[in-house]
């Protein structure tokens, strides 16, 4: 028995369920599940984003009626109330991370691609991985609930600050039904991570070292990581302040004004933000791992110093964990406490730089396609490079005295959990469609979608790191209010008609979406001719994905190898392939694995 | 306990593996939230001008006797395993897990006497911080101790059925890792809350 | 009924003050808006001087990526180099190393000479013989500022309390502790480059010093419920004479309005020492 064969045994061959149920529904299959997750995100990222353009409506025109809005909001006649405001913004927040960003991310892409990328026949627990799902679809079915209760759904920011968040500033059945909604999604979290995490670390196929794993399983795995070790503080966070709200305990709750005695506010922040920092970098991690890996794909070139790239991802994993103090210097924080949080901040830019560096020596002297993928991928690089370069600033205790708390902020956090996320998500979408449904998407429509989308969000980001330089606060109702807030409305206004046609620039890609699911050319098997596992397999997939595990020779970047140019007549070379003739094999086999 | 080595196939063994990781990182990931209740506790008191308020006493003899209650569940299931493991699974086996499993009901059982009396003794959950950890830390771990009581109770059924043999125990190994794990959070727990 | 007593000694002072009461000046240009104080331009010249870093950076990737695209598109051969060779390793470190330290560098540097000189730097301003002490209480949503008046003891029949009214001499140091009755509020003074976080169960500090006479917004800083965007109030800095003549008028009128039976008027506490 060789070691290959071994394998074949430790993962059986199970048939696909016959009935329906068994097979679109209830499936433990993860390509199966990956799309449940992308349908559910996709659902809420456009309610999430219908919630946007009416934050951007208000800020354009506030206290003007929001047109096509009077059923909706039928009590005020169709005008966004302080109160609804609160609960938009705060809805906003909370669906577009935990309900639409994460569920697309991580729960579509990382139950599609681990498994095939590292070889593996499913999850390693496929029923946990269905348990999971159906566990979010509960929480996301909580959130939906919350807006039907009397006093409407959550107000308190998307960072639910006690004691705002508590009965005392928000009474109601809604802001506890999303409470639960966020623990509940944290135990759909927890369990698809350990999944994630288990499945990298036992199932790779013969040969599949770490080194040989592609970017996206690396960034894919390193989340998983943050998520399993974060998510239960932000758990544990949520349940007490559901004991606060349901049974009236103080952890949250201080005596007024300088009494001493009661809970600590301060110590929901603690607990939030250690979650919440590395919750950045969840969000991320992904979308480093896909561009890093697209750019090599699409310059025909091996990712530059791959392992300098996965070094990097790691060391701003583990300095995810250190740095959250850097949410709180304007809290009364000790001094010594906040400059020690700040030179660590800083130092996380060290990686940062080096996987900027690697992107850029990628493209160099490649031979660059500009399909859609890459454009996206380009992209991400491109918003990224803002978002990451404009958080120097908060990051520094004495300009974010100033800048803290302001549309700077906001600006800078789009960049990056949004901007960036979302353009290496949708990237990855249109990179992995026809893996995932078999067909191809339209590559015109596309490329209008990416044009679109990336002038628009640098243009809506901005202005409002614009006016946040300008000193606006974030969750203004009306922020014309203030005297020196009053000459910003023009400026507000473009970044409104900017977000409105970025809301516009997504309908080509929802025509495209449908259009392709159920209409689209039928994909071959490897049309971006790249040498991963999974486009060694059908489009779809078959149900048990490898019909025999590979085994892995190379690293996923082997582009423009001349041996292999010699040999095959190709520019790049499949992760299993043996190279036929006169292969010295100490180039190619030797690279990328160690 | 038996010498002989079951014979495991290559595909149980890994099988087995990957559930022991899994069980590992959730286990890690579970003590993750308890470190965060800890650390909860400890900025709470940290801020108390007094701990605990006034004249208020928390029983000592009633948690104490739970903290050996479970203990003992503990060291039951151990030995259940071991049973188990030694193919005495189905009247060996199968008492020693129930034993554990009644042990934990006894648990939950002194527990409920604890809380009532302390609410009875006018301590209630609406009373401070102090009765906020006190009621707060306590009922996650209660909660993670009934999950583990109902998944107990089953395995011993199935244990007395004779589901499980030498070769295939797995699920009683990953219970009685999670319940070991309970035990840890409590003995914590009771320092934690109950002793200093 | 007590808030309405509030309300009303707050608008006599208002009617007393004597001052006259400009709204504060719009601003006219975007960008940073007008710098007040003393020690603002630290801040503005950190945030400007890291953004012509920033922007730098930022061109040279734009540029690059627009180069590589355009003259290493399909028609050019692509290099086969993995990157990983040693004089690679040493250039991207190197060049990581020196961004960090001269970027990252400029900022850390400057922001602890900042920090620790002025904006945390509280003995400084308490050393100060004139220097000005105000307590503010948040609420939902609106600020309560409260002098010590002639006594210099907070909390006594004399002290002056205002709603939503700041007044301050200029070029002496102005010391606020803050605190809060219900939610989280932030006491932001945008002409001035600080804000703070008011806590409730906490006390919270910050200092500022006026350079110029003038009128100011005050604005809440953080999400503190359905009216947190008009939680403003008015910063007004006054000529030092001027400003010790309204709190000699001011705390002659708190001690009239002052009732002793009022708990809930007698939210100051002591001085927080350094």
């Amino acid at each position: 028995m060789n070691e290959s064969s071994a394998y074949q045994d430790l993962q059986p061959i199970h048939p696909e369920p016959a009935s329906f149920w068994r097979r679109c529904v209830f499936s433990t299959d993860h390509k199966v599940i990956a799309k449940q997750f992308l349908w559910a995100g996709l659902l809420f990222l456009l309610f999430g984003g219908l919630l946007a353009m009416m934050i951007r409506w208000q800020w354009a025109y506030p206290g003007e009626k929001v047109p096509g809005m009077g059923a909706v909001l039928s009590r005020s006649g169709g005008v966004i109330t302080p109160s609804a405001y609160n609960t938009i913004f705060t809805m906003h927040g909370l669906i577009m991370i935990f309900f639409a960003i994460t569920p697309i991310m991580i729960g579509a892409f990382g139950n599609f691609c681990i498994p095939l990328m590292i070889g593996a026949r499913d999850m390693a627990f496929p029923a946990l991985n269905m348990i999971s799902f159906w566990t979010f679809l509960v929480s996301q079915g909580l959130v939906i609930a919350s807006f039907f209760v009397q006093l409407g759904s959550a107000a308190a920011g998307w960072t639910t600050y006690p004691p705002l968040s508590t009965q005392i500033g928000t009474p109601g059945t809604g802001q506890t039904l999303v409470v639960l909604a966020i623990f509940v999604t944290g135990v759909a979290t927890i369990m698809g991570s350990i999944n994630y995490v288990t499945t990298v670390i036992r199932l790779r196929a013969p040969g599949m070292t770490y080194m040989r794993m592609p970017a996206t399983v690396w960034g894919l795995w390193l989340t998983a990581i943050l998520n399993v070790l974060f998510v239960p503080v932000l758990g544990s966070a949520a349940l007490l302040l559901l004991f606060d709200r349901a049974f009236g305990t103080q952890f949250f709750i201080a005596g007024a004004a300088a009494v001493k005695g009661g809970g600590d506010p301060l110590l929901f922040q603690h607990l939030f933000w250690i979650f919440g920092h590395p919750e950045v970098y969840i969000l991320i991690l992904p979308a480093w791992g896909i561009a890093t890996d697209l750019l090599s794909f699409f310059a025909r070139k091996p990712a530059y110093w791959f392992k300098g790239s996965v070094i990097a991802m790691t060391a701003v994993t583990i300095l995810s964990a250190v740095v959250y103090g850097h949410h709180m210097f304007v809290t009364g924080m000790n001094p010594l406490l906040g400059q020690s949080f700040m030179l660590l901040t800083l130092i996380i830019s060290v990686p940062a730089e080096l996987l900027f560096l690697n992107w850029l020596h990628t493209l160099w002297k490649g031979s660059i396609r500009l399909t859609v993928p890459m454009l996206f991928a380009l992209g991400m690089v491109f918003v990224f490079g803002l978002g990451g370069l404009t958080g120097l600033y908060l990051g520094t205790v004495s300009t974010d005295l100033y800048l803290h708390d302001t549309m700077f902020v906001v600006g800078h956090f789009h960049y990056t959990m949004a901007a960036a996320s979302f353009l290496a998500s949708f990237g990855a979408l249109y990179f992995w469609f026809p893996k995932m449904f078999g067909r191809t998407m339209n590559e015109g429509l596309g490329k209008i979608h990416f044009w679109g989308s990336v002038v628009f969000i640098t243009l809506v980001f901005g202005g409002q790191m614009l006016v946040g330089y300008a000193g606006q606060q974030r969750r203004l109702y009306d922020p014309y209010q203030y005297t020196f807030l009053a000459h910003l409305r023009p400026l507000n206004q473009w970044t409104s008609f900017f977000a409105f046609a970025l809301g516009l620039s997504q309908l080509p890609f929802i025509y495209n979406f449908f259009q392709s699911v159920f209409a689209g050319a039928k994909a071959e098997q490897n049309p971006w001719q790249v040498g991963t596992l999974e486009w060694t397999l059908p489009s779809p997939p078959p149900h048990h994905n490898f019909d025999t595990i590979p085994t892995v020779l190379r690293g996923p970047h082997e582009y423009s190898n001349p041996e292999v140019k010699k040999a095959l007549g190709r520019d790049w070379i499949g992760q299993t392939e043996n190279l036929p003739t006169g292969a010295t094999s100490g180039a190619v086999a030797g690279t990328g694995g160690e | 306990m038996s010498d002989v080595v079951p014979f495991r196939s290559p595909r149980a063994r890994a099988h087995e593996s990957t559930a022991l990781v899994g069980m590992i990182i959730f286990v890690a990931s579970w003590a993750m939230m308890f470190a965060a209740l800890f650390f909860a506790y400890g900025m709470v008191r940290s801020r108390a001008a007094a701990w605990p308020p006034d004249l208020l006493r928390l029983p000592l003899g009633l948690p104490a006797l739970n903290t050996a209650i479970l203990a003992a569940s503990s060291l039951a299931l151990e030995l259940g395993l071991r049973a188990v493991q030694g193919n005495r699974a189905r009247v060996a086996g199968a008492l020693r897990i129930g034993a554990a499993a009644l042990l934990g009901a006894a648990f939950l059982a002194l527990q409920t006497v604890v809380w009532l009396s302390v609410w009875a003794g006018g301590l209630r959950a609406d009373s401070g911080p102090y009765a906020s950890v006190f009621y707060g830390l306590t009922w996650v771990h209660a909660a993670q101790v009934a999950i583990g009581l109902v998944a107990l109770a089953w395995i011993a059924l199935r244990a007395a059925r004779g589901t499980y043999s030498p070769a295939r125990h797995l699920t009683v190994r990953l219970w009685t890792i999670y319940w070991h794990f309970v035990g840890v959070v409590w003995a914590l727990m009771f320092v934690a809350v109950f002793l200093v | 009924m007590n808030s309405l007593v509030r309300l009303a000694s707050g608008l006599s002072l208002l009617l007393w003050a004597g001052v006259a009461h400009a709204a504060p000046k719009p601003e006219t240009a975007w960008g940073l808006p007008h710098d007040a104080s003393v020690n603002g331009h630290l801040i503005d010249w950190l945030i400007n001087s890291t953004s012509v870093f920033v922007g730098l950076l930022f061109a040279i990737m734009v540029i690059w990526m627009l180069w590589a695209c355009i003259k290493h598109g399909a028609d050019h051969p692509a290099e086969y180099d993995h990157g990983d060779g040693k004089h690679h390793i040493t250039v991207a470190l190197s060049i990581s190393a020196a961004i960090f330290f001269v970027v990252d560098g400029n900022l850390f540097y400057n922001a602890m000479v900042d920090v620790r000189g002025q904006f945390w730097n509280f003995d400084k301003p308490e050393s100060h013989p004139q220097a000005v002490r105000i307590e503010v209480n948040a609420h939902q949503w609106a600020w309560d500022a409260r002098y010590a008046g002639p006594d210099g003891r907070f909390n006594t029949a004399d002290d002056i309390v205002t709603l939503n009214d700041l007044r301050v001499p200029v070029g002496t140091p102005v010391l606020v502790q803050l605190a809060s009755t219900d939610v989280i509020h932030s006491l932001y003074l945008p002409n001035f480059r600080i804000k703070q976080d008011a806590m409730p169960g906490m006390i919270n500090r910050m200092w500022f010093q006026a350079k110029e006479t003038g009128e100011f917004d005050i604005a809440c800083a953080q999400h503190c419920g359905v009216a947190h965007y008009k939680m403003k109030g008015q910063l007004t800095v006054l000529p030092r004479s001027d400003y010790d003549a309204w709190v000699g008028r001011a705390s002659a009128i708190s001690s009239v309005a002052f009732d002793a039976k009022d708990d809930k008027a007698h939210w100051g506490w002591a001085w927080k020492p350094n």
